[in-house]
């Protein structure tokens, strides 16, 4: 269908995009993997002494930061889906109920324009066990009541899943508004006319037609919870002791404040074969979608 | 799912001729209690999504005093604006005691050059990638696909390696170069898919007319691109602005944006937390992008989501 105009023109502009995919994001992956399996403390060291090439791996496991950081992972990770089920049921009910769509939409979504760094501090704050909410709920006889989750190594990572969930639901309730909306009013209307139960109408039809919609959500979530460093910094900057530390915590601090080359690629490694871990199955979809979209149109 | 479908369509007759001889302009509903009671819970929503915000607002107007009281829902008995003055002229980051007013001109040098080295770029791979015959065009999308959900730690060290050779490690075009590096394969990406769906005729006219590739872009593809570039500019305005991973690790001394100045605020301090004046920072930092996504709301939602889908 293109236009066969294939002249300079082309291909010099797009060199600009090959060189920084080429040098800032493959051949900077490739040094990276290669340093992890160094002895790279301070300053890379290109040596490979082959009969221990995975000491830094080795040792990564048997850091309990680390495996801190990976249980952290999980809990964030398996946490956070309430951010998914929550903007769910927020769509869900703007879409039934029409009046104020835009007021709520706009309240809901406000926490995704605010750096997480702010989000960090302000749940900081409503989390201080003298002066913030705590003190309100005793003060109004909740006595039994604790939100000083942030001091206690225990629950301090719950602290960092109800932050995330308040920043993320917004999102999720957009994508999954634009995912209903696509479908088809009809189907809504003959369910009701044919006596569907509302309950039956959202997990046997609903739900079902909107299997990519919550596919998507999950594996944004997943990647972005991989990626989750301001909110921990902002909210325990890792404490109390290491007990919120995750793989990019991790990673930046094993560089930073150790500053250990090989040990800081190791981790990244780690975390980059978590992202594809998640992001194959997307990868995977995308094309068979393509395939079956192509197979409908023919 | 046919049955359903079958049904549907009866039904939908069903309706039509049912409704017909019945037409209001405008039906309007009376209040039924389900709507009431969803109504009710969504404005309990609200509020939770809201409570952290009016939290923060009246903090940073009260004095220290009144703070340790522990009322934290209570309006400031006495309304200041120190906190605010303080937050921006003399917070401390570290011994650097200029306020935040620092981080709030580091983030805008950094954002400019960042918006149009990186629109710049993105916009006219985009466009060679969607309308030109390139024959490597698909495994090269394919690739930039991979690298925009890389995480950020795996392309870190080399990368503070590369611009130390350059020279540009800790200085505020070296952050601005690597936020338009990092935002580069997924705003290619969105130029890409948006490009695509431009009609065949049009740009047969423009080889008619010129043939010549800069010329295509800038008279004819360029003029009709002001949605995109809105949405993308939005997306990255925001998203430039609440960095902080950058910023950290490629910020010197003095040429820190906004949000780690903010971070450096609030943790760093020893003795007696001063809650007024971290609540007036964060508002500070905060603001920009706020004031952007309650004006042009509509582009931020289509940003978000064109980043998330079509990404």
């Amino acid at each position: 269908m293109r236009i066969r105009w294939s002249r300079w023109a082309p291909q010099l502009a797009l060199t600009p995009a090959v060189a920084i995919t080429m040098v800032a994001f493959l051949g900077s992956m490739v040094w990276t993997i290669y340093i992890s399996l160094t002895r790279s403390r301070r300053f890379p060291d290109y040596e490979i002494d082959w009969s221990e090439w995975g000491r830094q791996y080795a040792r990564l496991f048997n850091d309990d930061a680390w495996l801190i950081a990976l249980k952290n992972l999980l809990i964030l990770g398996v946490g956070s889906t309430l951010a998914i089920g929550f903007g769910f049921i927020l769509a869900c009910l703007i879409d039934r109920e029409k009046r104020g769509e835009g007021f709520f939409r706009t309240v809901f979504l406000y926490p995704l324009a605010v750096s997480l760094i702010v989000t960090g501090v302000a749940w900081r704050w409503l989390f201080d066990p003298n002066l913030g909410l705590q003190a309100f709920f005793h003060s109004i006889g909740l006595t039994w009541l604790r939100f000083d989750w942030l001091a206690s190594g225990d629950t301090a990572i719950y602290g960092i899943i109800l932050a995330s969930v308040w920043q993320g639901s917004g999102f999720y309730m957009a994508l999954m508004l634009a995912g209903l909306k696509g479908i088809n009013t009809e189907i809504w209307s003959a369910a009701r006319l044919d006596g569907v139960s509302t309950w039956k109408f959202y997990t046997e039809i609903v739900i079902p037609m909107m299997r990519f919609t919550f596919l998507t959500c999950a594996i944004l979530l997943s990647l972005g919870v991989v990626k989750a460093y301001d909110i921990v910094v902002a909210m325990t900057n890792g404490g109390p002791g290491q007990s919120t530390w995750v793989p990019a915590y991790f990673t930046i601090s094993a560089y930073w404040q150790k500053s250990n080359l090989g040990y800081a690629s190791a981790a990244a490694v780690i975390m980059l074969l978590i992202t594809a871990a998640v992001f194959l199955p997307m990868v995977l979809l995308t094309l068979w979608q393509q395939r079956r979209s192509g197979r409908v149109a023919a | 799912m046919s049955q359903i479908s079958v049904t549907g369509q009866t039904a939908i007759e069903r309706a039509t001729t049912e409704a017909r001889p019945v037409y209001f302009p405008r039906r309007k509903k009376g209040i039924r209690p389900r709507s009431i009671a969803i109504l009710v819970f969504l404005t309990m929503c609200a509020a939770f999504f809201c409570v952290p915000l009016y939290v923060i607002v009246v903090t940073s107007l009260k004095t220290m005093d009144q703070i340790r009281l522990g009322e934290i829902f209570s309006l400031p008995e006495v309304w200041t604006v120190q906190p605010w003055l303080t937050a921006w002229n003399d917070a401390c980051s570290g011994i650097n005691c200029n306020g935040l007013k620092v981080g709030f001109v580091n983030s805008l040098a950094i954002l400019f050059p960042s918006l149009i080295l990186s629109l710049a770029i993105s916009s006219v791979t985009g466009y060679a990638l969607a309308l030109w015959n390139v024959r490597w065009a698909g495994p090269f999308m394919f690739l930039l696909f991979m690298c925009a959900f890389v995480p950020f730690q795996i392309i870190m060290i080399p990368l503070i390696v590369l611009s130390g050779m350059l020279k540009i490690y800790g200085t505020v075009w070296g952050i601005a170069i690597v936020h338009a590096v990092l935002s580069m394969p997924l705003l290619t990406l969105i130029f890409r898919n948006y490009y695509k769906d431009i009609p065949n005729e049009i740009m047969r006219a423009a080889m008619m007319d010129s043939g010549s590739f800069w010329r295509t872009f800038f008279e004819i593809i360029l003029p009709m691109s002001g949605n995109i570039l809105i949405v993308v500019l939005i997306m990255q305005i925001t998203s430039i602005w609440n960095d902080f991973l950058v910023g950290l690790t490629f910020g010197g001394l003095g040429t820190q944006p906004m949000t780690v100045i903010l971070a450096n605020v609030v943790i760093t301090t020893t003795g007696e937390v001063v809650y007024n004046e971290n609540m007036a920072a964060a508002l500070l930092t905060a603001i920009p992008p706020l004031v952007i996504y309650f004006f042009l709301g509509k582009f931020f939602v289509q940003g978000i989501t064109a980043g998330a889908i079509k990404g």
